[in-house]
C-alpha cells in the first residue's frame, strides 16, 4: 500500500545529507539492538554512549537557551526581579560542593515549596475530588449497557480499595471484598497489560517504518541489519566481545 | 518430534526466538504493505469530533510532551490532527516539553507543507513554534498565568510580540490545547490549564490509557486518541492515509505473534512444566 | 552567614512561605499577592532548569573517573565526554541546519527510538514466558489480556465486530477504575508527602543530613 505521504517523499530528490542521515541512524540503531542477541558488545556501547553523550549535550543547549530566552531575555527587557533566579540559580549549583553544599538549602527550599503549593493546590481536584465524584453516578436509568458500565465502575472501584487496606485486620465482609477486588485487579491488570504491549509495539513498528518509509531507505536498513547481525556473531565466535566489551 | 519433545520445546525455549520473530513480523509487513481493513473505535471518533469542531481563528496550543520514540508511536495522530486544524484555519502554537522533541515540528510541518500552502499559512501569523517551554511544572503554570512574562521569543530567538501570541495573556485566551504525549508535562496542562476550564484533548501512548481514561470519563479532556492504532483510525476518518494506516499490517501481525505464544506457552506448560513438577 | 544559611528552621519557613505564595492565591483572588505569585512561579521554572546541570554534573564525573583509571572500555567514556562537548559547539553553528541538526536526527532520534522500542521486545518474550493459567487470578489476566489484545489487532477489529464491546467494557470499566484507584491513591500519598515536608518531618527531601536532624 502506498500512502499519499510516502508518494511525495519519493518525488522530493534525495539529498547525500539524507542519505548519511539514513546509514549512520540505521547502523546506530542496529547496533543498540544487538543487547537482545543476550550479551554485551562494543557495538552496542558505541551506540549507547552515542546517545548518552549528543543527547546530554542536546539537553545542556536546549536547557540553557530556556533560561537564555526565560531569564536573561526578560531581563533585558526590564523585567529585574527575574535576577534573583539566576542568583538562586547559581547558589543551588553549590549542591555538589563538598564544603560549602549548605548554600543550596534556602534555593532549594523555595523551589519545593513553590512546587508543592503548585502541585497541591491542583490535585486535590483532579486526583481526588473530579474522581471520587465521576465514580458517585446514578447507578439506574439509561440503557442495559450504561447501568452495566456504571454498576462495574462504582462496585470496581470499592473493591480495589479495600484490596489495598494495609492498616487494618481484613476480616468478614472486608476480606470478602479484598477478595472479589483483587479478582477484578487482576482483570484491569489484563485490559492493561494489552493497552502497554499496544504501546511499546507502537514504538517499534513506529520506528521501523521511519527506515522503510519512503521506499530508498529499505536496502539501507536491510543492509545495516546484514551487517551488524554478521559483526556481532563473528565478535562472538573470536572471542572479541568479552575482549572490547566495556566493563560497567 | 514426540508429543513430549514438542511439548518440552513450547514451555523451555530460548527467548531469542521470541525476538527474531517479532522482528520478522515486523519487518516484513513494512517491507511489502498488505493493506488491512481497520475499525473504528467510539473514543477516535468522539476526539475527531472534538478537533473538528473548532472554527476559523481560533488559538491552538499544540503541545509535543514527547521523546522522539514516543513521536514514532503518536505520529500519525500528531500528523492528522495538525491537518484538521489547519484545514479549519486555526492559530496554531507549537510548544514542546522535551529536548529531543525540538526536532519534531519540522518533521510534521514538512509532511504539511502542501496544506500550509493551500491554507495561506504564513509564520507568525498564522502558526508560531515557541520550542522547549515545558521542562517543569512552574515554567507550565507561568504561562498559565502570565503567558506574556513567561514566554518572549520563538525557538530560535525572534521576538513573538509581532505574532498572534501577543493577544495571549492567560488560560483563558486558548481554545483548545492538543497534546501529544507519553507523560512529561501533560498533567501540569491537565492542572494549569484544563482545571481551569480551557479545553483539551490528549493523544497519548499505549502504556499511559489507563491512567488518562479517568480524566476523560470525569470531563477534564474532551477525548483521548489512544496510541499509533488512534492515529491509524484518525487518518481513515479524516481520508488521509498516511504512516497509521501503512503500520496498521505489522501491527495485526504483531498482536497475533504475541497470542500464539502466549498459547504455545499455555499448552507447554500443561503439557511438560506441570507435568514435571507433579512428577510424571 | 554559614550558620544562617545552615538553619533548618529558617529553611522550613522559607519553603512554606513559598508554598503559601504559590497555594493561597489560586483560592483567595488578591492582585497584588497573585502578581508576586506569578512571579515566584517564574523565578521556580528558571531554577529548576538550572538544577539539571547538577544531574548533568554526576555523569560527567563519572565518566571522567573511569578514563582517569582507564577501566576496560575507557575509550568509550572518553567518546561520550567528547561528543557531549561537541553538540555544544555544534549548537553555536546553528540548530536549523548544520552539524547540530544532522546529529539530531541521524544519531539522537533514531537511538532514542530503539531505547523504548527494545522494550516491545521484553514485554513480549516476558508475557509469552511468564503470563500461564496457574489459578483463578492468572486465568482471568489471561483472559482479560487475551480478549484485548484480539481486539487491538485491527484485522480482528473488522471481521469481528461482536468483540469491540467486550473488549472496550474490560478497559473502559475495571482497566479505567483501577487507573481511577491507583490515581486517588497517589493524590493521597503525595498531599500526605507534601504535608510532612511542609512541617519538617522529610528532611532528607531538603537536603539535610541525619546528623543534623
Amino acid at each position: 500500500m502506498d500512502t499519499q505521504g510516502s508518494r511525495e517523499e519519493e518525488d522530493k530528490m534525495v539529498t547525500m545529507i539524507d542519505y548519511s542521515i539514513t546509514i549512520v541512524g540505521a547502523f546506530l540503531a542496529m547496533c543498540m539492538f544487538t543487547t537482545l542477541y543476550g550479551k554485551s558488545s562494543p557495538l552496542y556501547a558505541l551506540a549507547e554512549e552515542s546517545y548518552i553523550g549528543f543527547g546530554t549535550g542536546l539537553t545542556i543547549v536546549i536547557n540553557a537557551e530556556y533560561i537564555w530566552r526565560t531569564g536573561i531575555v526578560n531581563i533585558m527587557r526590564g523585567d529585574y526581579i527575574l535576577i534573583l533566579a539566576l542568583i538562586l540559580g547559581a547558589m543551588i549549583l553549590f549542591r555538589v560542593h563538598p564544603k560549602y553544599n549548605y548554600v543550596a538549602r534556602i534555593p532549594i527550599a523555595i523551589a519545593l515549596g513553590a512546587q508543592f503549593g503548585l502541585s497541591l493546590r491542583t490535585i486535590i481536584f483532579s486526583g481526588f475530588i473530579q474522581q471520587i465524584t465521576a465514580s458517585i453516578v446514578p447507578l439506574f436509568g439509561g440503557d442495559m449497557m450504561t447501568m452495566l458500565y456504571r454498576w462495574t465502575i462504582a462496585l470496581s472501584v470499592i473493591f480495589m480499595m479495600t484490596f489495598f487496606f494495609y492498616s487494618i485486620e481484613l476480616k468478614g465482609p472486608l476480606a470478602t471484598s479484598a477478595k472479589i477486588g483483587e479478582y477484578f485487579l487482576y482483570t484491569a491488570f489484563g485490559a492493561i497489560f494489552a493497552q502497554t504491549f499496544m504501546g511499546r509495539l507502537g514504538l517499534f513498528v513506529g520506528f521501523m517504518q521511519s527506515y522503510t518509509v519512503p521506499p530508498w531507505k529499505k536496502p539501507i536498513l536491510l543492509a545495516a541489519m546484514f551487517i551488524v547481525f554478521a559483526a556481532i556473531v563473528i565478535m562472538d565466535r573470536t572471542g572479541m566481545l568479552e575482549k572490547y566489551t566495556p566493563v560497567e | 518430534m514426540s508429543d513430549n519433545s514438542l511439548m518440552k520445546t513450547l514451555a523451555t525455549y530460548d527467548r531469542r526466538w521470541v525476538y527474531l520473530v517479532l522482528f520478522l513480523v515486523v519487518v516484513g509487513p513494512l517491507l511489502r504493505p498488505i493493506g488491512m481493513p481497520i475499525s473504528v473505535s467510539p473514543d477516535t471518533r468522539q476526539y475527531y469530533e472534538a478537533i473538528s469542531s473548532v472554527e476559523e481563528g481560533d488559538k491552538i496550543l499544540f503541545t509535543l510532551n514527547t521523546e522522539f520514540s514516543g513521536y514514532n508511536e503518536i505520529q500519525a495522530g500528531i500528523v492528522a490532527t495538525m491537518r484538521v486544524f489547519i484545514e479549519h484555519n486555526t492559530k496554531i502554537c507549537v510548544a514542546v516539553g522535551h529536548p529531543e522533541a525540538t526536532g519534531i515540528p519540522e518533521l510534521v510541518f514538512n509532511q504539511l507543507r502542501s496544506e500550509l500552502d493551500a491554507n495561506g499559512y504564513v509564520y507568525g501569523e498564522d502558526y508560531v513554534i515557541l520550542g522547549y517551554v515545558m521542562p517543569n511544572e512552574a515554567s507550565v503554570a507561568s504561562m498559565s498565568q502570565d503567558f506574556q512574562g513567561a514566554i518572549t521569543q520563538d525557538w530560535l530567538g525572534r521576538s513573538i510580540d509581532d505574532t498572534f501570541l501577543s493577544e495571549i495573556n492567560t488560560w483563558e485566551d486558548w481554545d483548545l490545547i492538543a497534546d501529544f504525549t507519553t507523560g512529561l508535562a501533560t498533567t501540569y496542562l491537565l492542572n494549569h490549564f484544563a482545571l481551569r476550564g480551557t479545553p483539551m484533548t490528549v493523544n497519548c501512548i499505549g502504556v499511559m490509557i489507563a491512567s488518562q481514561k479517568p480524566y476523560v470519563d470525569s470531563g477534564v479532556y474532551l477525548a483521548i486518541l489512544q496510541s499509533m492504532r488512534g492515529g491509524a483510525e484518525l487518518e481513515y476518518l479524516t481520508g488521509h492515509p498516511g504512516p497509521g494506516l501503512t503500520a496498521m499490517d505489522a501491527f495485526t501481525f504483531g498482536h497475533y505473534m504475541l497470542l500464539l505464544f502466549i498459547i504455545a506457552g499455555n499448552v507447554g506448560y500443561y503439557g511438560y512444566t506441570r507435568q514435571q513438577r507433579g512428577g510424571g | 552567614m554559614a550558620e544562617i544559611l545552615k538553619n533548618r528552621q529558617l529553611q522550613i519557613a522559607v519553603m512554606a512561605l513559598a508554598f503559601l505564595l504559590v497555594f493561597v492565591p489560586y483560592f483567595i483572588e488578591v492582585p497584588a499577592l497573585e502578581a508576586a505569585s506569578t512571579k515566584l512561579i517564574t523565578i521556580t521554572a528558571i531554577v529548576n532548569a538550572v538544577t539539571l546541570i547538577l544531574a548533568l554534573q554526576s555523569q560527567i564525573r563519572r565518566g571522567l573517573n573511569i578514563v582517569q583509571r582507564r577501566q576496560t572500555g575507557w575509550y568509550f567514556k572518553a567518546y561520550m565526554i567528547i561528543t557531549m562537548v561537541l553538540m555544544v559547539v555544534f549548537a553555536f553553528f546553528g540548530r536549523e541546519t548544520g552539524p547540530y541538526h544532522w546529529v539530531m536526527y541521524a544519531v539522537v532520534n533514531p537511538l532514542s527510538s530503539v531505547n523504548y522500542g527494545i522494550l516491545a521486545f521484553y514485554m513480549a518474550s516476558t508475557a509469552a514466558r511468564a503470563f500461564r493459567a496457574r489459578n483463578t487470578q492468572a486465568l482471568l489476566l489471561l483472559t482479560t489480556g487475551f480478549i484485548v489484545l484480539l481486539y487491538q489487532a485491527p484485522l480482528t477489529g473488522a471481521y469481528a465486530p461482536w468483540l469491540e464491546p467486550i473488549a472496550l467494557y474490560f478497559g473502559d470499566t475495571f482497566g479505567m477504575a483501577a487507573g481511577r484507584m491507583f490515581l486517588i491513591s497517589v493524590t493521597v500519598g503525595a498531599i500526605v508527602f507534601g504535608v510532612r515536608v511542609l512541617m519538617g518531618k522529610e528532611t532528607s527531601v531538603l537536603g539535610v543530613g541525619k546528623e543534623e536532624v
